[in-house]
């Protein structure tokens, strides 16, 4: 068995060589292997971070070492379909409060045949999670298994922006303010309303919307001016990438550049006034699951460029902005299969996430 | 057999037809209560467009999912037709319900309750597209009993 994993190792080793990418020199390696679909990460330290795997275990890794004990403490997720355990992020005060943000599915409590996205903040001690709070539970609960959405990110005033999908079967339900489908949310760091969400003073809109009209959103990056970009899936083609702005609709599913899995039209309309359009949108479909804003040092000429994993069919796009608009984009990693999910290591080296059951993670770095 | 195949393939035909009129119905009537421009030719072409689209850029064909279907199901109707003396128009209607039920009832139970027909989210959908399983068996049944009396003319 030892050889087999040696093998492995020694083969991917092989195919993880150095390349070149816009005549950017780099190099990669294993970080860690065997995570089972591993979902989201987060470095706690300039050595350790945390991984979530979507079936329920919150993982550190030391040094490409994954501890052998999951972190405990954790909230019982629902692992179904594309549901589990989601997101993990840190505080931004995370070193003075321990403060860890954890997205996931789970049973509804009143009808266990639903379930609904949950985000809870929960304070890590050593290395069990503490002090759980609720602070996020999606209205009304689902039957499906499917676009949870599930990203997470802070703003520079500490508001906490929550993906929230369609759930697949409700897409319709985006384009009304009643309910967390198809919706980014913001919430205070406790859960608490903003008061100067966009819908605060709307009758029967619920105040934490900050923007409707998704599908299933999973990338999320805040620029240092406060732009807000955000990529979701299309159906079959239409993926999007967005600028979002506070109270605006995005349009799903009343405009669209992608048909339905059955090959319906959804709408035959790909913009309308009052609805936003895509910064860029792909057809076919890439799949994109997660997205970072690479403001490391390491690789100077891709500072302020966005990465986005893909999974359809498998790679990592680097997209070159100019302002609000795209120039630019490069196909990267196309031999590593799905990718699931992308961050920037403290040091400037990429991160990423392989998904699947025998998920690696790999890291970019500087010939 | 030639006319039982024909009839087979017209059954299809039928529940393919019903299935994709009621999914573009159920889009443009959602279009239209959110004031989009739904005319006629933006009708008559959703419509034109999902008979196309849903047997040719579907991740997997309607007419090919509703055959097959519908196969296993007759198939095991005629097989019950031996030991059972039901009018057989009633009992491929049944036979056609119960395709249509596996398709938009059971499958979505192996797909985490996703409902991939999208006019099949709701109760009344579900129901609607049985009805037309049993109006497309009926037809078969109704066929089947015709050659039966045209042959014993």
């Amino acid at each position: 068995m030892k050889i087999v994993k040696f093998l492995s190792l020694l083969v991917w080793q092989l195919v993880l060589s150095s390349s070149a990418g816009a005549g950017v020199q780099y190099e990669t390696d294993i970080l860690a292997q065997g995570l089972d679909h591993p979902w989201s990460m987060a470095y706690i330290s300039d050595t350790q971070m945390l991984v979530t795997e979507l079936s329920g275990e919150l993982k550190l890794i030391t040094n490409g070492q994954i501890r052998s004990m999951p972190i405990k403490g954790v909230p019982e997720v629902l692992f179904a379909g594309q549901g589990g355990l989601s997101e993990v992020l840190l505080h931004p005060e995370f070193e003075e409060n321990g403060f860890v943000y954890l997205s996931f599915s789970a049973p509804d409590t009143q009808e266990p045949a639903l379930n609904s996205l949950n985000v809870v903040r929960a304070r890590l001690k050593g290395d069990t999670l503490v002090e759980h709070k609720t602070i996020f539970q999606s209205d009304p609960p689902r039957k499906t298994a499917a676009h949870y959405g599930a990203r997470l990110a802070f703003m520079a005033d500490g508001s906490l922006l929550i993906t929230s999908g369609d759930g697949f079967n409700y897409r319709e339900k985006a384009q009304s303010l009643d309910n967390h489908f198809g919706k980014i949310l913001r919430v205070n760091d406790d859960g608490s309303i903003p008061v100067d969400n966009p819908f605060v003073n709307t009758p029967g809109a619920l105040p934490e919307i900050w923007s409707y009209g998704h599908r299933n959103i999973q990338g999320l990056v805040i620029q240092d001016d406060g732009t807000v970009f955000e990529h979701e899936h299309g159906p079959k083609g239409g993926d999007e990438l967005n600028i979002i702005v506070p109270g605006n609709n995005y349009g799903w599913p009343a405009i669209t550049y992608g048909i339905d899995y059955s090959g319906a039209i959804i709408s035959p309309f790909t913009e309308k006034v009052g609805m936003e359009q895509p910064v860029k949108y792909w057809v076919p479909s890439i799949a994109p699951s997660s997205m970072a804003l690479y403001q490391g040092d390491m690789f100077p000429s891709w500072k302020g460029n966005l990465f986005i994993s893909a999974m359809v069919p498998g790679d990592l796009r680097r997209l070159e902005l100019n302002g609000e608009k795209v120039v630019g984009e490069e196909i990267l990693f196309s031999e590593l299969g799905r990718i699931r999910n992308v961050i920037t290591a403290p040091d400037g080296s990429l991160i990423l996430a392989t998904d699947g059951a025998e998920g690696k993670i790999i890291r970019v770095f500087a010939d | 057999m030639i006319k039982q195949s024909i009839s087979f393939l017209v059954a299809v035909t039928i529940a393919t037809v019903l299935l994709i009129t009621q999914t573009t119905v159920t889009n443009i009537a959602w279009l239209f209560s959110m004031e989009m421009p739904v005319d006629t030719s933006v009708m008559v072409s959703m419509f034109i467009g999902d008979l196309i689209s849903m047997n040719f850029k579907g991740e997997v064909p309607v007419g090919v999912l509703i055959f097959v279907g519908m196969l296993i199901s007759f198939l095991v109707t005629r097989i019950a037709l031996i030991w059972v003396n039901i009018d057989k128009r009633y009992l491929y209607a049944l036979a056609g319900g119960m395709a249509m039920f596996a398709i938009v009832g059971l499958m979505p139970l192996a797909l985490y309750n996703l409902d991939l027909i999208a006019g099949a989210r709701s109760l009344l959908g579900k129901v609607y597209l049985i009805c037309s399983g049993m109006i497309a068996g009926y037809y078969f049944g109704a066929r089947q009993t015709e050659e039966i009396t045209d042959e014993n003319r």
